[in-house]
């Protein structure tokens, strides 16, 4: 009885050993490519799995895509691990360097990021940049402030705190945010400055866009910003913006393609806040998938690198389709003519890819 | 027994070692990860130390745009949060672990047992969204208050979200309150019956027995188990951060939005790029891990002398 007992746990054990080593043995290779990895960036992934989705449905071909955050996807294709990574913000110089080997952004959708608050009878507020960036540096502390009565004339805002709700996990969210309080503001530039986690001078931090709207529907008084796509889903109410040539701009699908609708460099990695152009919404910003130029690089074959050209020229096409029934703004056509362009620069040991 | 082993003897002692050698595998394995984890914490995290050295202890700047890392607001945070909730929970833990140990009859304390590991068992996010729907808004309401009372203008002005270290330490205190009830509660039923049967014998109330038998008698283990409580308090990551704000300054008062390490960790990690950076939040764990490492060896210190005695 004893003894029966000691082999079973025995054999547990051992069995458990098998299965670990088991499930790090080594997978077999196949000559034709049936799967893609990438890694990345949260906020496309809702569009991603979608694409993805449909991408195997036409060609057979599985992507498997982890949103584990830019910084995760970043480490990934550095370590090159993944075939792709995805990123809200460009690479830094510093990361660039890091990566060893030049790499490309391809854009694929347009995000945008809309200010949200929570207000007695849910007035249509109007900011622009300086109130904006003045309400996040904690000078202009009260709704009924005479910055904010000037650009919403009519409306009888209330003697009440305003509290900043802002994030507090690292997001591109807030890259496109703080890159917009910076493009508009000298003394934010200064004193903040723009990147995925920032020291706020001011307010309160919750963890996502649902932790920022819980916060945000919680508390009267409130500010907060939010993607677009989340604010669309859970009907929270947003403020419209003066873009920079001085029109209040509503944020939609609309209006954030509209501000990438402008004369853009050609390696696409660029912040477009605050566009020029009229009706662009001014915190809107690409979302970014990250390739190496040159795809001869650890063992890889000339199969994968096409594959991974084919279903980045598919995204850039046919995929654009998906982006609007997922509230994510199409690319406009000179961004897609730019990007396909960059897709086919790609190479396999140093010649283009066929 | 016998001189010569027979066959069956043998093969008994094949299995006896084997079943050893898994065991001691088993053993070692997991020493090793422990190892292996502070280890590589250490390594990993060097960058920050080249970079701030013993500094990061009391810097209170935690800039990532300027890469200046320094640990004292969420080390301020950690301790803060860990000890206020162990201090509201301590009577509440007492009381209930007396109540069921001397003054509950079964059909009381068996349902009340059985809550209390409910309580226990509850995922901690169900604690979170519990904290910020019910428990920030009465935080809230309670700093409005307090605020008018002490006639200070900046409290009632800078915001009364509700979140902040308060409301962190309230929400740990309910949490860690299962796990340091039940562990009181294990170390009073120990309590040898002839005791408290000697005082009741001699004359002494409910009360005094309590008062002078028995609690005296679990004086250490209770120290032990509270240390321990104090041990998950500090640790707990997804409830804390949705309750307490998440500022990386350093608080001013209980009503301030502020930051763990485990939090802050849990936060900012994902998107971390630079390298200092990531070092500098892997540095954070390292300080929560020997600052864990401490407390439990405490615990353990004291609660062996509480057997002993």
């Amino acid at each position: 009885m004893r003894n029966g007992r000691h082999v079973s746990i025995l054999c547990t054990m051992l069995t458990v050993v098998a299965l670990v080593t088991l499930g790090c043995g080594p997978q077999g290779d196949s000559t034709t490519v049936k799967e893609l990895s990438g890694a990345g960036a949260t906020f496309p992934y809702p569009l991603y799995s979608k694409m993805f989705d449909t991408y195997d449905g036409i060609t057979g071909v599985r992507v498997n895509y982890n949103s584990i955050g830019s910084g995760g996807g970043i480490k990934a294709l550095t370590d090159k691990t993944v075939d792709f990574g995805a990123s809200d913000a460009f690479l830094t110089d510093q990361e660039e360097v890091a990566m060893g080997a030049p790499v490309l952004h391809i854009p694929t959708c347009v995000g945008a990021v809309v200010l949200s608050y929570n207000l007695d009878g849910n007035p249509a507020l109007k900011l622009d940049g300086a109130v904006t960036a003045n309400i996040f540096l904690g000078k202009v502390t009260k709704w009924n402030d005479p910055s904010i009565a000037a650009l919403n004339p009519g409306l009888s805002l209330p003697d009440l705190a305003i509290t900043v709700v802002h994030r507090s996990d690292g997001s591109g969210t807030t890259s496109i945010f703080t890159s917009y309080l910076a493009a508009v503001s000298p003394s934010w530039k200064s004193t903040v400055g723009a990147g995925k986690s920032v020291s706020w001078p001011t307010g309160v931090g919750g963890k996502g866009n649902d932790g920022v709207a819980g916060m945000i529907s919680q508390t009267k008084g409130s500010l907060g910003y939010i993607e677009l796509v989340y604010a669309v889903q859970s009907s929270m109410p947003f403020a419209l913006l003066k873009n920079a040539s001085g029109t209040f701009v509503t944020p939609s699908l609309a209006s954030s393609a509209a501000a990438a609708a402008v004369t853009l460099p050609d390696d696409l990695r660029v912040m477009i806040v605050n566009s020029l152009g009229k009706d662009a919404y001014p915190i809107s910003a690409f979302t970014w998938i990250l390739v190496y130029k040159e795809q001869n690089y650890a063992n890889r074959t000339l199969a994968q690198a096409q594959a991974l050209k084919k279903l980045l020229t598919w995204m850039l096409t046919d995929g654009q389709a998906v982006n609007e029934a997922l509230s994510y703004s199409k690319l406009p056509a000179p961004a897609v003519t730019k990007a396909l362009a960059l897709v086919d620069s790609m190479t396999y040991g140093g010649t283009a890819i066929p | 027994m016998a001189a010569q082993p027979s066959r069956s003897d043998r093969r008994e002692l094949v299995r006896e070692r084997a079943f050893t050698a898994a065991g001691v595998t088993a053993a070692v394995a997991l020493v090793t990860t422990i190892v292996l984890f502070l280890l590589e914490l250490f390594v990993t995290s060097r960058s920050s130390r080249a970079a701030f050295g013993w500094s990061f202890l009391w810097h209170s700047e935690w800039n990532p745009v300027t890469e200046k890392f320094g640990a004292l607001p969420m080390i301020v945070g950690t301790l803060v949060t860990g000890f206020g909730a162990l201090l509201i929970s301590t009577p509440f833990a007492l009381g209930i672990a007396i109540f069921l140990a001397d003054y509950a009859g079964k059909k009381v304390s068996e349902p009340v047992k059985y809550l209390i590991s409910l309580l226990g068992g509850l995922p901690s996010v169900i604690f979170g969204l519990w904290g910020l729907f019910v428990l920030v808004p009465l935080v809230s309401k309670f700093e409005v208050w307090f605020g008018k009372l002490v006639g200070s203008e900046a409290l009632v002005a800078s915001g009364t979200t509700g979140v902040g270290l308060l409301a962190a330490i309230l929400l740990l205190a309910i949490m860690i309150l299962p796990f340091s009830a039940s562990l009181i509660l294990e170390s009073l039923l120990v309590v040898p019956t002839e005791l408290k049967e000697g005082a009741l014998a001699l004359g002494a109330t409910k009360w005094d027995t309590i008062q002078n038998v028995e609690l005296p008698y679990v004086r250490k283990s209770t120290v032990g188990a509270l240390v321990l409580s104090l041990g998950r308090a500090l640790g707990e990551t997804m409830a804390v951060t949705m309750v307490i704000g998440n500022g990386m300054k350093m608080p001013r008062s209980l009503f301030d939005p502020a930051n763990t390490l485990a939090s802050a960790i849990a936060n900012q990690f994902l998107e971390a790029t630079s390298p200092v950076y990531i070092a500098s939040l892997i540095q954070l764990g390292l300080i929560l891990f020997v600052i864990s490492i401490i407390i439990n060896i405490a615990a353990r210190i004291i609660l062996r002398r509480g057997v002993q005695q």
